[in-house]
C-alpha cells in the first residue's frame, strides 16, 4: 500500500478547474497550492499498480504538464518481505538459464 | 502498518512535495519524526539516466523501503521521476543473479559454481586468449552505467596488463558524436555550463531530445522556467517527431529526418545576414575551420552560408515549416539575454554526427551565447555514468583517464609511470571501436570478450548480424551483471554483480559532477562488486602469464575491504595520479569531500576547498574556474586551456547537410526512427521486471501519422511489418500525429524478437566518432493483422 508525495504542475490560470477534477479522484488528497501552478498532493493506493495508474490519469489531464514525484514508501511492502511471506511475484521471473 | 502510521507517513509525504516548492503547510516535524522510526535514509545518485538526481534509499530492517529525493541538490531539488522512483525494486527482486553461472559450450545449460572456480576460468581463457593472440585477442565492453571505479580498473588491467587497448563502452553508442563535436569545437570534451543555466535561460533551443521523457526532471525545471516567465523565455522544439516536449513549445520545427544540419546551417545565415552575431566575441575568441589544420576566414564561412538561406533550408527540410520560421529561430536564438541549447541522440546518433554538434555549437560561438548566465551548449548524457566512467575515465578504445589520447606518447608514459607498469606496456595503437570489436567477434579474432553491464545482443544496431559472432564457440564470453539478459544467452560465464546502493562509487552525470553513493545493503546471495572481482581476476591472471606487471596494477588494491576500502583506493589513485593537471582535475573531490556533499562537485575541483563549494560551475571563465586562472596566458577573461586546442580559440566549422547513409527508396520508402519511452530503461533488464513501470508500457509499437496510416490502410492496434534490408519486426500500430509523415518511430527497449527494433536499424557509422546512425534508416511498413494480442517478454 504505497504512499507517495507529488508536485502536479499545470498552468496556473487553469488550477482551478484542475483542483476541481483532481478532488474527484480517489486515492489523492490536496494539501496545498500556490499562484505558480504547483499543486501539492499525497497519493495513497492499495497497490503499485494502482500508484502508476492513478498518476498516469493524473498526467493525461488537459492541464498537467507534470507530475514531480518527490517521496515513495512502500514499507508495508518491505514488512513483507522481512517476514518473508509472499510478494506478488513480478513479471519476468523465470528459472535460471 | 497502523492507520496512525500511515497518516503520520502521509503527512511526511505531502511536507516532502511542498518543501521543494517552498509551499508551507499546517503540518510540524514531529510527523516525519514518527514516519521515520526504524527507517534509515541513505544517500546517493538515481542509478538510471544522465540527469544524475540525488535520492535517499529508506531502508527499515535491512530491506529497501522506499526512496525520496534530496531537496538541496543542484541536479534535482528534491524531484525524482517515476522511473527513478522504482530503480531500487531491482534490490530484492527474485530474478537477480545470485551465484556464478557457467558452461563450456554455448549450447550447454549453465551450472552454478564457486566463485574461485569461475575466477579460475575466466583467468585461464583470457589467459590462453592472450598467448595465442596478444592484446588484440581479449577485449573489454563497458558501461555507461559503470561507476567511475569500476570502468578505471577494468581498463588498467587490459591496458597495463593485458597489453590491449580494446577498451570500449556502451557510450561509443550514443556519446561519441558529442565528444567529438565538443573538442573540435571548443578544445576539450564536455560542457563549459551545466543545469544552473536553465533557470537563467531566456530562450531554449531542444533539437533532438524528447526531454520531457528522457530526462524528465531536468525537463520539468525547463518547463518551470517557461511557465514562470511566459512571455519573455522562448522554446524551440527542432525535432521530426512532435513528442511531450513539444508541448511547452513557442515553436516546432519538424522536419524531413536528417536535415537538420540544413537548418542549423540557416540560422547561422539569418544570424551572420542580419548582424546578429557578436562581433567582439567571434574576433577575441574564434576561429574559422574547414578541416582540424585548415584554417580559414569569416567571410568563406559567409559565402558557405549562401547555401542556406531560410528559403532553400526549408525546402532542403522537407517544406514543413517557412522562412520565416528560420528567421524568428536564429532571432530568438541570438538575441535573448541567454540561450540554453539541449540535444541528445537526434544529432549524435548520426552518420554525421560530429557535424550536427560542430553546427550547434557555432551558433552559440557566433552569438557569444556561451560562459555566461542562462547560456550554454549543453549535451544531455542517456546514461549516469557516460561522462564519468567512460569518457572520464579512460574507457573508450582512443583514450586512457583524465582526457588523454592514446596516441600520444608523452600521455601513454605519465599514465604507466603513474601505475608503475614498464613504459611502453600500453600499446601505441587505439584498439577497436565497438562496432570493429564485434566484427572482430564475428570473424573469431577477438577469442576472449569481458562484457560489463550492458547487452550488446540487443543494442547494438543490425544486431542480427553481430550476435552471430557472439553465438561462435571459439568467442569465449563473460557478463558481469544483475539479471539475465539476451547477451547472457551468449555467454561461457556469468558472474553476479552487486547492484546500486550494493556497493560504493562514483557517478559523474552531464554537467561534469561527481556524486558518491555509498553502500546501504548487502548484496544478494553471493553477488560481488565490480571491483572485487576485476582485482581476484587479475591476481589470478597473473599468477597464470607469471606476469608480475598484472600483479602490479592490483597490488595497491590488495586486501581491501570491498564495500568502501576498495573503491575509495581506486578513486584516490584515480583522481590524485591522474586527473592532476588535467581539464577534469577532482584532485578536491576525494570521498571525503563527495560524501558531505548533498549533491557532488563539477570538475575542475583541483582543491579540496573548492570542491566544497561544489566545483567548477563554468568552465573557462577566470573568477569561476581556476583552472582558467592557473592556464591563463593573457589578460582576457575567457580562457580556452582545452587539450584539443592548441591555439586556444573556439573553432566555427564550414560544414555542409549531408545526407543519412540509408534515405527512402521506392523499395523502402520510409524513414524509421529510434527512441526512448519515459517508463523504461534501454534493455528493459531492469525496468521491464518492476511491474509498475512493465505495466504501463509492455511492449514496443510502432508510431505512425495519421495521414501515413490512412494510406497503408493501417487502424490503432493493427499489427504492422516494420522491414528494413537487414531485418524485420512485427508490432502493434499506434496512429499518432507525432512522427512528421515518412517517418515512423518505435522504442528501442523490447527484448521479444519480433519487436527487438536493433534487427532493423543500421550500423553506419560517423567516420569521426564512429558512432552508429541509429536514429535514421529505410524501411517498408505493410501492415499484416488486426490487433492480436501480445504478451510482454523479458528473459
Ligand atoms: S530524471 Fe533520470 S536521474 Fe532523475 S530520477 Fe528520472 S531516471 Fe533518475
Amino acid at each position: 500500500m504505497p504512499i507517495s508525495g507529488v508536485v502536479i504542475t499545470g498552468a496556473a490560470e487553469k488550477k482551478q478547474g484542475l483542483l476541481e477534477r483532481l478532488g474527484r479522484l480517489s486515492g489523492l488528497e490536496v494539501y496545498g497550492d500556490d499562484d505558480q501552478g504547483n499543486i501539492v498532493a499525497v497519493l495513497d493506493t492499495a497497490s503499485s499498480e494502482a500508484m502508476e495508474m492513478l498518476i498516469d490519469r493524473i498526467n493525461r489531464d488537459k492541464d498537467v504538464f507534470n507530475v514531480g514525484v518527490t517521496y515513495l514508501n512502500t514499507e508495508d511492502e518491505a514488512d513483507r518481505m522481512t517476514l518473508e511471506t509472499a510478494v506478488a511475484r513480478p513479471f519476468g521471473f523465470k528459472n535460471p538459464l | 502498518m497502523a492507520q496512525s502510521r500511515r497518516d503520520f507517513i502521509k503527512r511526511a509525504a505531502a511536507l516532502s512535495a511542498a518543501s521543494y516548492v517552498g509551499i508551507s503547510l499546517p503540518i510540524n516535524d514531529h510527523n516525519i519524526a514518527k514516519a521515520e522510526q526504524g527507517v534509515s535514509w541513505h544517500r546517493g545518485s538515481c542509478r538510471l539516466c544522465g540527469v544524475g538526481c540525488r535520492v535517499e534509499l529508506g531502508v527499515k530492517d535491512g530491506v529497501p523501503m522506499g526512496l525520496r529525493g534530496i531537496s538541496d541538490s543542484r541536479t534535482n531539488f528534491g524531484f525524482v521521476c517515476m522511473k527513478g522512483m522504482h530503480f531500487w525494486k531491482c534490490m530484492r527482486h527474485p530474478d537477480r543473479l545470485t551465484m556464478p553461472l557457467y558452461r563450456e559450450k554455448k549450447s550447454d545449460a549453465f551450472k552454478e559454481i564457486s566463485w574461485e572456480q569461475a575466477l579460475d576460468i575466466a583467468a585461464n581463457r583470457f589467459g590462453t586468449a592472450f598467448r595465442q593472440g596478444g592484446g588484440e585477442a581479449v577485449a573489454y565492453y563497458g558501461s555507461g552505467q559503470a561507476l567511475t571505479e569500476e570502468t578505471y580498473l577494468f581498463q588498467k588491467i587490459m591496458r597495463g596488463g593485458l597489453q590491449s587497448n580494446n577498451v570500449e563502452g556502451n557510450p561509443r553508442l550514443c556519446m561519441a558524436s558529442a565528444v567529438g563535436g565538443y573538442l573540435s569545437s571548443f578544445g576539450a570534451d564536455e560542457p563549459i555550463g551545466g543545469y544552473s543555466d536553465l533557470e537563467k535561460a531566456h530562450c531554449f533551443f531542444i533539437v533532438g531530445s524528447n526531454t520531457a521523457e528522457a530526462h524528465p526532471v531536468l525537463f520539468r525545471r525547463i518547463m518551470r522556467r517557461k511557465l514562470d516567465n511566459r512571455e519573455t523565455v522562448k522554446v524551440i522544439n527542432v525535432d521530426p517527431r512532435v513528442s511531450q516536449t513539444s508541448r511547452i513549445a513557442d515553436m516546432h520545427l519538424q522536419f524531413k529526418p536528417g536535415t537538420d544540419l540544413a537548418l542549423l546551417n540557416a540560422m547561422a545565415h539569418v544570424i551572420v545576414e542580419e548582424k546578429l552575431y557578436d562581433e567582439e566575441f567571434v574576433k577575441t575568441y574564434a576561429t574559422f575551420r574547414k578541416g582540424k589544420n585548415e584554417k580559414t576566414t569569416f567571410d568563406d564561412f559567409k559565402a558557405k552560408l549562401a547555401d542556406y538561406t531560410p528559403e532553400k533550408a526549408a525546402k532542403m527540410c522537407g517544406d514543413t515549416f517557412s522562412p520565416d520560421q528560420i528567421r524568428t529561430a536564429a532571432r530568438w536564438f541570438a538575441g535573448s539575454k541567454g540561450t540554453v541549447s539541449l540535444w541528445t541522440m537526434g544529432l549524435n546518433q548520426r552518420k554525421r554526427g560530429v557535424w550536427a554538434n560542430n553546427l550547434m555549437h557555432n551558433l552559440h560561438i557566433l552569438t557569444g551565447q556561451l560562459l555566461k548566465d542562462g547560456a550554454d551548449s549543453l549535451s544531455l548524457t542517456g546514461q549516469p555514468n557516460a561522462c564519468g566512467g567512460v569518457r572520464e575515465g579512460g574507457g573508450l578504445c582512443h583514450i586512457l583517464p583524465g582526457h588523454r589520447l592514446v596516441v600520444k606518447e608523452k600521455l601513454r608514459r605519465q599514465v604507466e609511470n603513474s601505475w608503475g607498469v614498464p613504459e611502453g606496456r600500453i600499446p601505441a595503437k587505439p584498439g577497436l571501436h565497438t562496432m570493429a570489436m564485434f566484427s572482430a567477434v564475428n570473424e573469431g579474432k577477438i577469442k576472449a570478450i569481458w562484457i560489463n553491464c550492458t547487452s550488446p545482443v540487443q543494442s547494438l544496431p543490425n544486431c542480427n548480424l553481430y550476435n552471430k559472432g557472439m553465438e561462435r564457440d571459439d568467442v569465449f564470453i563473460v557478463c558481469t551483471d544483475i539479471f539475465h539478459t539476451l547477451t547472457t544467452q551468449k555467454a561461457n560465464l556469468v558472474l553476479p554483480t552487486a547492484f546500486h546502493f550494493e556497493k560504493t562509487g562514483v557517478y559523474g552525470c552531464t554537467e561534469r559532477r561527481s556524486q558518491l553513493t555509498r553502500k546501504a545493503i548487502d548484496p544478494p546471495g553471493e553477488a560481488k562488486p565490480e571491483v572485487w572481482i576485476v582485482r581476484e581476476w587479475a591476481s589470478k591472471l597473473a599468477a597464470k602469464l607469471g606476469d608480475p606487471v598484472i600483479a602490479q596494477c592490483v597490488k595497491p588494491f590488495e586486501g581491501l575491504e570491498e564495500g568502501y576500502e576498495l573503491p575509495k583506493a581506486i578513486w584516490d589513485e584515480y583522481t590524485q595520479k591522474l586527473t592532476a593537471h588535467r581539464d577534469n582535475d577532482l584532485r578536491g573531490a576525494t570521498y571525503e569531500v563527495l560524501g558531505q556533499m548533498a549533491d557532488g562537485v563539477q570538475w575542475p575541483a583541483p582543491t579540496r576547498e573548492h570542491a566544497l563549494t561544489g566545483g567548477t560551475v563554468k568552465k573557462f571563465v577566470k573568477g569561476i574556474d581556476p583552472m582558467a586562472d592557473s592556464e591563463s596566458k593573457d589578460d582576457l577573461p575567457y580562457q580556452f586551456y582545452g587539450p584539443a586546442h592548441p591555439d586556444r580559440t573556439l573553432w566555427i566549422w564550414l560544414r555542409d547537410q549531408a545526407d543519412p547513409e540509408e534515405v527512402p527508396d521506392a523499395e523502402y520508402p520510409f524513414y524509421l526512427s529510434t527512441g526512448r519511452i519515459i517508463d523504461h530503461w534501454h534493455t528493459m533488464s531492469m525496468t521491464g521486471r518492476i511491474p509498475e513501470l512493465l505495466r504501463a508500457n509492455p511492449y514496443a509499437y510502432v508510431e505512425i501519422n495519421p495521414d501515413d496510416a490512412k494510406k497503408l490502410g493501417i487502424g490503432p492496434g493493427d499489427m504492422v511489418e516494420i522491414k528494413s534490408r537487414r531485418g524485420v519486426n512485427i508490432l502493434p500500430a499506434k496512429v499518432y500525429q507525432g512522427p512528421v509523415e515518412g517517418m515512423v518511430f518505435v522504442y528501442w527497449h523490447d527484448q521479444h524478437k519480433d519487436r527487438m527494433i536493433n534487427k532493423v536499424t543500421k550500423d553506419a557509422i560517423d567516420p569521426g566518432s564512429k558512432e552508429p546512425e541509429f536514429k535514421i534508416c529505410a524501411v517498408q511498413v505493410k501492415r499484416v493483422s488486426g490487433p492480436t494480442p501480445l504478451k510482454p517478454f523479458i528473459v
